[in-house]
């Protein structure tokens, strides 16, 4: 059970979600005119599920991780979620109100950080934007400028608040962007890669903000990324979506108690052979997962070779022997603390990110 | 001229080609907007049809006669609206797919290639032109079916001509118009304004002559007057090549003074451009 | 789960005004103005641009004009005088040409303020906000209505110095309750319009379009009866063939009570009939974006 039915502790929760879009060809106004082969060719439609019944529940406070790699289904939730898009099947209950029915008081509970450069008005500076979007966020008056002051002066950016945001540099934007979901004061936060893109500091900066907004101000924060660092270092709990089905919930620690440690092995080498999952696998049958995550080996990323599962480490000496006939260059071996990468693996047989991408910032 | 370093001219005028190419296959993926442009022209200048007839009660116009030997007025205006067409996709269609080139990423690769950034605006300029061309055929075709447009085997030649050095005459302002969007963002503004500029001073809708004078010497820096007087002398009045002569001629030196400043401005402003690196502000 | 001493809230119930009410009608006022506020502070980031639109529409009414002249070899239309009962020409175009910059409002301005948004990528941050979206469509049409008003009195400014005209001050002040009318139903228009540019990939075709059909439709350079019967009744269902018919009554001095009768009962039932129209469209297109999740793209 995910959640529990009769408790009334829940800021967000998701019952049965569900939602799959149809990719049809756009053929514009007259794409009637259009020959017939292509009509047929149209008419084919592919349909994508994007959330699968999915059940969710985060508590009132809580700071929640919703992990999974790009196209699980992580922002078509967060969409759903925020009113944006319509679930085909199920509802979800935001702040006590529905999504479906009440969406005014669903978004008047929310605050939502974006991902991505465009969200805000570049040609305006920072304060306009913010007393624009307070404006439409039905905030009194009096209230407005004082409150926009005050997160400007919580953001650092009171000095070159009257700056236009296209002098700003990427990172102050996202501080923007921020302090735009705050204005309202929202009990409820959906942050959708809130660090894409940002450089190492600014996404410390940020997510030392996420903390705090979560254990200072008591707000509960639905935070989808793939970084799997992040999620590990601020989330309660975390819940891992594939596919868009949610393959676990739990707290970071207790998930990566889901994989053993004798159950972990990562080779780290360089020039790894073709199919080198599927040599392996035909020479150690019990081990349950096999998979190998590319490094960019030019730029003196190593590879890494990860085994999961059954006897893993009993399987060392033939793993190391069978990858030296095949000319590998092997540089270290861990038999370490599980990742929630190897977790994500576990439990979806999936690479949560490919490269050197998973390791977050 | 850049194309002296390290290309030939047979290697622009693939250039060229391969801009055409490029441009042509765009619009068969648009069909719409082919559409679009064919029909169109045909609903600004109607209201002009029913304003004559409400003021003049008929469809000729005695008035009219005096100024540019024909009374009748629809043919006069269906031509206007058709060569009109011309500019608009070449101010639209060069200063646009600037932008849009800037837009897809690719304006700084393409300014960067060392090829003649010149002939690459031709290849735009012509898959514009042939475009135009597609529409305008379509549109002639109508007119004389439907608005009593004259037309005979003889003056064909003369009127593909006559398009042709408009054609010519409009790439050179179009060159500098691409010119001055290497320095400045809003370019858009500037096509704008050029097309207000050819639309009110040159005889797109009424005759030159009605205009005070200072209006007419502007227009006659511009190449589309003449080419509306030596169309329409030849497919109203009736006359024969001959008799324009000396409009054919005159568009020719505007042709060639537009040309050779286009090519020069856009030398310079790229010179410019690269020394003081605006290029990527778009 | 309350690991790390964190204090749990209770969910908060009330959050911002919704619904009938009084509170809820002014923050959605206020956001409309703004909208408006908003527009003219990113055009005023383009001077060129706010210079070249003021002007524009002079452009395109000066050649109605010349043309007229040319045509009559004067300003006084004796086949204008005997279908409307004035013959200056100038005059009659320029009380008619007044009204295509609000036809701009609802086509432009409106059918295109949320696609903006869309380009500017910021559409999603104003969706998620409590405003009604109607409210963000209605501010893109102040700032183009006020933004009109501009163009028509540089336009006025123009033609009065080079050609005079006749016109009632006295009939001012009505002309501006008949046009305000008209935008009214304009704006259910507008929000038609808006609907139709975010379902179809070429909205601008639909735009352009429909400008130029109200172009002809509107009596705005010749009276409608030279137009084919079926263009006559066609333009009974848009409201600027009435308004411009009860504009020039109080304008142009041939007002008879009748007629201002007919073009009042005319354009109030265009006007409830273009909102409510407008309305569920623009309602029922959001539900099916949402549902489609196209509501990001381009």
């Amino acid at each position: 059970m995910v959640y529990d039915e009769r408790s009334d502790d829940y800021s967000i929760k998701t019952i049965n979600l569900a939602k799959s879009f149809r990719k049809k060809r756009h053929k514009g106004v007259f794409g009637f005119l259009k020959r017939g082969n292509e009509k047929e060719k149209s008419e084919t439609t592919d349909v994508t599920v994007a959330l699968d019944n999915v059940n969710l529940g985060v508590r009132t406070g809580e700071l929640f991780g919703l992990l999974g790699p790009n196209g699980a289904g992580k922002t078509t939730l967060v969409k759903c979620l925020s009113t944006i898009l319509i679930p085909d099947d199920g509802t979800a209950i935001i702040n006590g109100f529905d999504i479906r029915r009440q969406t005014t008081l669903v978004r008047a509970s929310l605050g939502m950080v974006i991902g991505g450069e465009r969200t805000l008005y570049w040609k305006l500076t920072a304060r306009d934007n913010l007393m624009y979007f307070a404006s439409l966020y039905k905030m009194p008056r009096k209230r407005i400028k004082e409150r926009v002051d005050e997160l400007l002066g919580t953001m650092n950016l009171l000095d070159r608040a009257d700056e236009r945001l296209e002098d700003y540099s990427t990172g102050m934007r996202q501080k923007v962007a921020i302090a735009r979901a705050l204005l309202h004061d929202p009990p409820v936060l959906l942050l959708d890669e809130p660090t894409l893109g940002l450089d190492p500091t600014f996404s410390r900066q940020i997510r030392n903000q996420i903390r705090e907004l979560s254990r200072k101000e008591g707000k509960t924060v639905l935070l989808a990324t793939h970084y799997m660092k992040e999620a590990d270092e601020l989330c309660d709990r975390i819940a891992i979506i594939n596919e868009g089905k949610i393959v676990a919930v739990d707290t970071s620690d207790q998930l990566k108690a889901m994989v053993k440690e004798t159950e972990l092995v990562e080779v780290i080498c360089y020039n790894p052979p073709q199919n080198v999952e599927e040599y392996l696998k035909a020479l150690c049958p019990d081990v349950e997962i096999i998979t190998l995550i590319r490094g960019e080996e030019a730029k003196g990323t190593p590879s890494r070779i990860k085994l999961i599962g059954g006897n893993a480490e009993k399987r060392i000496s033939t793993v190391i022997d069978a990858l030296r006939k095949k000319n590998t260059q092997i540089t270290s071996l861990n038999i370490s603390m599980p990742t929630l990468e190897d977790v994500f693996i576990k439990l979806t047989g999936a690479k949560l990110t490919e490269g050197s991408m998973g390791a977050g910032q | 001229m850049g194309s002296s370093e390290t290309y030939s001219f047979k290697a622009n005028l693939f250039i060229i080609w391969s801009e055409v190419v490029k441009n042509i296959k765009f619009m068969m993926a648009y069909p719409v907007i082919f559409v679009f442009w064919t029909i169109f022209p045909f609903f600004w200048f109607l209201p002009f049809i029913f304003q004559c007839q409400a003021f003049v009660g008929g469809l000729h116009s005695a008035n009219f006669e005096q100024f540019t030997g024909t009374s009748d007025y629809i043919p006069f205006i269906v031509i206007g609206a058709i060569l009109n067409g011309y500019v608009l996709t070449s101010l639209y269609g060069v200063g646009e797919s600037m932008r849009r080139e800037a837009y897809r990423g690719t304006l700084d690769y393409l300014l960067s290639s060392p090829s003649n950034k010149a002939f690459i605006l031709i290849g735009k300029a012509l898959s514009e032109s042939i475009k135009s061309t597609m529409y305008a055929a379509i549109q002639f075709v109508v007119g004389i079916l439907v608005f009593g447009i004259y037309v005979t085997i003889e003056i064909i030649m003369p009127i593909v001509l006559i398009i042709f050095l408009l054609i010519l005459g409009l790439y050179g302002i179009a060159l500098m118009l691409a010119a001055v969007s290497l320095q400045f963002k809003q370019a858009h503004d500037l096509a704008h304004t050029l097309e207000y500029v050819f639309y009110v001073f040159t005889p797109v809708r009424y005759p030159l002559q009605s205009l005070p004078f200072w209006a007419q010497v502007l227009g006659s820096f511009l190449p589309l007057t003449y080419a509306l007087i030596a169309v329409r002398s030849l497919m109203l009045l009736k006359q024969n090549v001959l008799a324009v002569y000396q409009e054919i001629f005159l568009l020719l030196v505007v042709d060639v003074v537009a040309i050779f400043l286009g090519f020069y401005l856009f030398d310079w402003m790229e010179k410019k451009t690269k020394s003081s690196g605006s290029i990527s502000h778009y | 789960m309350k690991r790390k001493g964190k204090e749990f809230r209770e969910p908060k119930k009330f959050l911002c005004p919704y619904g009938f009410t009084l509170a809820n009608l002014k923050a959605e006022m206020r956001a409309i103005w703004e909208n408006n506020v908003k527009e003219w502070k990113i055009e005023f980031t383009y001077p060129l641009s706010f210079i070249r639109q003021s002007v524009e529409p002079l452009i395109f009414l000066l050649p109605f004009i010349v043309y007229g002249l040319v045509l009559i070899g004067g300003r006084y239309s004796d086949s204008l005088m005997s279908l409307v009962g004035t013959g200056d020409i100038v005059t009659y175009i320029f009380t008619g040409y007044i009204i295509m910059g609000f036809i701009g409002t609802s086509v432009w301005a409106m059918g295109f303020g949320i696609r903006k948004e869309q380009w500017y990528g910021t559409f999603e941050s104003i969706y998620v906000t409590p405003t009604s979206r109607i409210s963000l469509v209605l501010g893109m049409a102040l700032h183009s209505v006020v933004h009109q008003g501009i163009s028509v009195f540089f336009e006025f400014l123009v033609i009065y110095a080079i050609f005079g005209l006749a016109l009632r001050i006295e009939g001012i002040l009505p002309a501006l309750g008949i046009l305000a009318l008209m935008m009214l139903a304009l704006c259910g228009f507008g929000l038609f319009v808006s609907s139709l540019a975010l379902v179809l990939k070429e909205g601008w075709i639909i735009s352009e379009g429909l400008y130029s059909v109200l172009m002809i439709l509107s009596p705005v350079a010749y009276p409608l009866t030279v137009l084919p019967s079926i263009a006559q009744q066609m333009s009974k269902v848009f409201p600027t063939a009435p308004a411009l018919i009860g504009m020039r009554s109080f304008l142009i001095e041939n007002y008879t009570p009748e007629v201002m009768g007919n073009v009042f009962l005319h354009l109030l039932a265009l006007d409830l009939a273009w909102i409510i129209f407008g309305v569920m469209i623009f309602y029922a297109t959001d539900v099916y974006i949402r549902k489609r999740g196209t509501l990001g793209k381009y």
